[in-house]
């Protein structure tokens, strides 16, 4: 069923305005009056700001800064420094190791974000469905359990899972699948996506738990009407559920993909970037080229081209996720 | 919905990227980054007397020596009352990470562990021990003990130059062999050549045994491929060149070409375990002394553990040579202590670097807590071990080595990168057979080239 401008309830379209959501811009007014009244309120606005804007300067902007201009240096992180040019930025597009490890992390945004956002738009629909109670609670918590340990935790208990004895082989051989046991992670074709599977198995509770709440939150009217209007429920998921997600479907998808393309405590206990170089992110890179070969230049560089990435692959999503 | 929307003004990129660019740009007019003076490294006055006034040595070792650091310390402690020994330690990887800013910071140890020397000599961060060596009369011991822990001048090139470090004991590579499977196989003494080696690994194929348990995921396969280059070399020049990062070295020859050929047949064989490139070197040993693999290419830290778990089952042998008769080669490493350019206590460290290698007690324990056989003085006595044990044996292995001159470093320590970038991954490709041998050879040595540009 695709959706139809005919049968979506009229509710949708007077939508209630979201409720805390914060409203940055101006107050409507004409412009002479708006510039006269800015100069009092901006010096006041400054002093309430100023700490926050100060720590902000610290620790973000001036590390920031700084890893800009160490990506024009070769520097070992101690000795002096010699200036490199563009040298470092331009390895990052010629060195097949580091523009490979970038690819491997737009490869992990589908374990990190499309699985679980699509899997999760299921699983809540089916909650939703559920009436409140002990096995509604049961079913968010154990969603939500792996959303509470540590990264780490999730790694080194994985790397168990998927060893030759592991609970994922022994769970094949149980059913009749032995010829499919491997050793996940050493194995050149499935370490990534193995790799991947620890990382969905970490997002996909969060998303779950985030897109109930905001079905929580759908005005029960429109799926009556929905319902009135001889939706069935596929219709009334595409009709009702998905609009009204549009936000925490945009959350789920920027806070995915930025664990995705900066993944790097997963990977680095699971495989440590093998093997060969088969799950090498550019997290892990960054750190090798730190504390490795300390070249802290070539890692800045790396750095900050990951940063740069991020927002240019997250700020299509934030402009999806808004709301007319 | 509180969480579902960002501030609308976020979405401009424009205003918002604007204003961190700015900082950075002005930032990045700054000066260069990193000291622009170096430390002197040389002491100007040493002394071998620590005085009488309370001194504490801290002492930062991997996690697995601070057993033996302990009771150094502690037998240190009964012949100088005034000191006091601290021993902290830290896992090896997160060591060998910190290392530089630990020793370049304020709270600076007055002995460190050492992996590899990066650029720690370069900047200045290390002590030049030649005054104390002179001083301690260690310029008249065997000198080869200290050949990888002296770095010359361009702070590259090892094997010459002054020295930064020295150890209690040596470690050493061979192969572990299951005593009652070799039985199962009809192999009644150690392989005496390579051809008799890869002959049991086929009989213990056709056994249905596993011939060789090896640790893939961390540089277990570096093992027996530095000793097949080195027996298709017919020597040990080349690779010890390399390793002390000699100008103008290359390892890119038919002999690495070779021996990543008959690495990756075994793996064709099926001779190393299906999922090698996932076992690390905590699971090797103890797969191995469960009984699976006839053989075990390790190193002589494992052999105190390995005596312990497997009951007498295990033997050691030096990796053989192509022909019987030909000499023994294996890789070896000191356990190097360094003392840090800003240690405050120089001399009491270096009489205890003087202690750990000299005093009998000492020596005795470095053997007995991890299984490394002391260098020291050539008339120092030998720690005993308990004769016909693992241990006993891997000490004879030394000795015979010793003879053979077949001493050489890892290749894994040529540069700071080449062991976690290079080796592990590329022998890894090798044996799943994702690389061709002499794609394997020429990617060892570009990187070892990036490395030291």
């Amino acid at each position: 069923m695709t959706r139809d401008a005919g049968t979506r309830p009229p509710g949708h379209l007077v939508r209630r305005p979201t409720v805390g959501t914060p409203d940055p811009g101006p107050p409507p007014g004409p412009h002479p009056a708006r510039r006269r009244r800015r100069p009092a309120r901006r010096w006041s606005a400054l002093l309430w700001v100023a700490p926050a804007m100060i720590m902000y300067g610290v620790f973000v902007l001036y590390p920031l800064g700084q890893s800009v201009q160490f990506s024009f240096y070769e520097w070992d992180g101690i000795g002096p420094a010699t200036p490199a040019g563009l040298d470092n930025w331009r390895a990052i597009f010629t060195e097949p190791e580091l523009l490979g490890s970038v690819l491997h992390a737009f490869v992990l945004i589908f374990f990190y974000t499309v699985l679980p956002v699509s899997l999760g738009l299921v699983a809540a629909s089916l909650i939703r469905e559920l009436r409140i109670g002990a096995f509604n609670t049961t079913a968010r918590v154990v969603l939500f359990v792996p959303q509470v340990l540590p990264p780490v935790a999730a790694g080194i208990a994985w790397t168990w899972m998927f060893s030759t004895d592991g609970l994922v082989n022994q769970t094949l051989s149980a059913v009749g699948l032995e010829s499919l046991t491997r050793a996940w992670l050493g194995d050149f074709t499935f370490a990534l996506p193995a790799v991947g599977v620890i990382g969905f198995w970490l997002s996909f509770g969060f998303c779950t738990v985030l897109l109930l709440s905001g079905v929580g939150k759908i005005d029960p009217s429109l799926y009556e009407a929905a319902r009135l209007d001889g939706a069935g429920r596929v219709a009334e998921f595409f009709a009702v559920t998905l609009p009204g997600l549009r936000g925490e479907i945009a959350v789920c998808a920027t806070i995915g993909t930025i664990a995705a393309l900066a993944s790097f405590d997963v990977v680095q206990i699971a495989t440590q970037g093998g093997p060969g170089y088969q799950t090498m992110v550019p997290g892990v890179e960054i750190y090798r080229l730190t504390f490795l070969e300390q070249q802290v230049g070539q890692a800045s560089a790396l750095a900050v081209f990951l940063a740069a990435l991020v927002l240019l692959v997250i700020w299509p999503i934030q402009r999806l996720g808004r709301h007319e | 919905m509180r969480t579902t929307t960002l501030p609308r003004r976020s979405l401009r990129p424009g205003r918002n990227i604007a204003l961190p660019v700015v900082l950075t740009a002005l930032l990045a007019s700054c000066g260069a980054p990193g000291a622009q003076s170096p430390l002197s490294d040389t002491p100007t006055d040493v002394s071998t007397s620590i005085g009488d006034e309370p001194v504490t040595l801290d002492v930062l070792v991997s996690t697995p020596d601070v057993p033996l650091y302990e009771a150094l310390g502690e037998a240190f402690q009964g012949e100088h009352s005034n000191v006091t020994v601290q021993v902290t330690g830290e896992d090896f990887n997160s060591l060998t990470t910190n290392v530089p800013r630990l020793i370049s910071g304020t709270e600076v140890p007055d002995l460190v562990r050492l992996a590899s020397f990066g650029n720690l000599v370069e900047d200045k961060l290390l002590t030049n021990l030649d005054p104390y060596a002179e001083a301690y009369g260690w310029t008249a011991w065997p000198q080869s003990q200290f050949a990888s822990t002296r770095v010359g001048d361009d702070g590259r090139q090892r094997g010459t130059g002054h020295l930064y470090g020295a150890g209690p004991g040596f470690g050493l590579t061979g192969v572990y062999y299951n005593k009652s499977l070799a039985e199962q196989i009809g192999m009644s003494e150690p392989p005496a050549t390579l051809g008799d080696l890869e002959e049991s690994m086929g009989k213990a194929k056709d056994a249905g045994l596993l011939p060789m348990m090896v640790n893939g995921k961390d540089g277990g396969l570096a093992y027996p491929l530095q000793n097949l280059q080195m027996n298709a070399a017919d020597g040990t020049q080349v690779v010890q060149d390399w390793n002390y990062n000699t100008p103008g070295a290359d390892i890119d020859t038919p002999a690495l070409v070779d021996a990543a050929t008959t690495l990756q047949g075994w793996s064709d064989e099926g001779y190393l375990p299906d999922d090698v490139n996932s076992i690390d070197q905590t699971q090797a040993p103890a797969r191995f002394a469960e009984g699976e693999g006839v053989f075990f290419p390790s190193g002589n830290w494992q052999a105190p553990v390995l005596q312990e778990a497997g009951g007498g089952e295990i033997g050691f042998f030096l990796f053989p040579p192509d022909d019987a008769g030909e000499p023994f080669t294996a890789m070896t490493a000191a356990g190097v202590l360094a003392i840090p350019t800003k240690s405050d206590q120089p001399d009491a460290a270096a009489a205890f670097l003087d202690f750990i290698q000299t005093d009998d007690g000492a020596r005795q324990s470095t053997l007995d807590l991890l299984g490394l056989p002391p260098g020291g003085p050539e008339d120092a006595s030998l720690p005993d071990s308990e004769p016909g044990s693992l241990v006993a044996g891997t000490v004879e292995s030394f000795q015979m080595l010793l003879e053979s001159d077949g001493l050489v470093d890892f290749m894994s320590n040529s540069t700071a990168s080449m062991h976690a970038n290079t080796l592990i991954p590329q022998t890894q490709l090798l044996v799943a057979g994702k690389t061709s041998p002499a794609e394997f050879s020429a990617a060892i040595q570009k990187d070892y080239e990036e490395a030291e540009k």
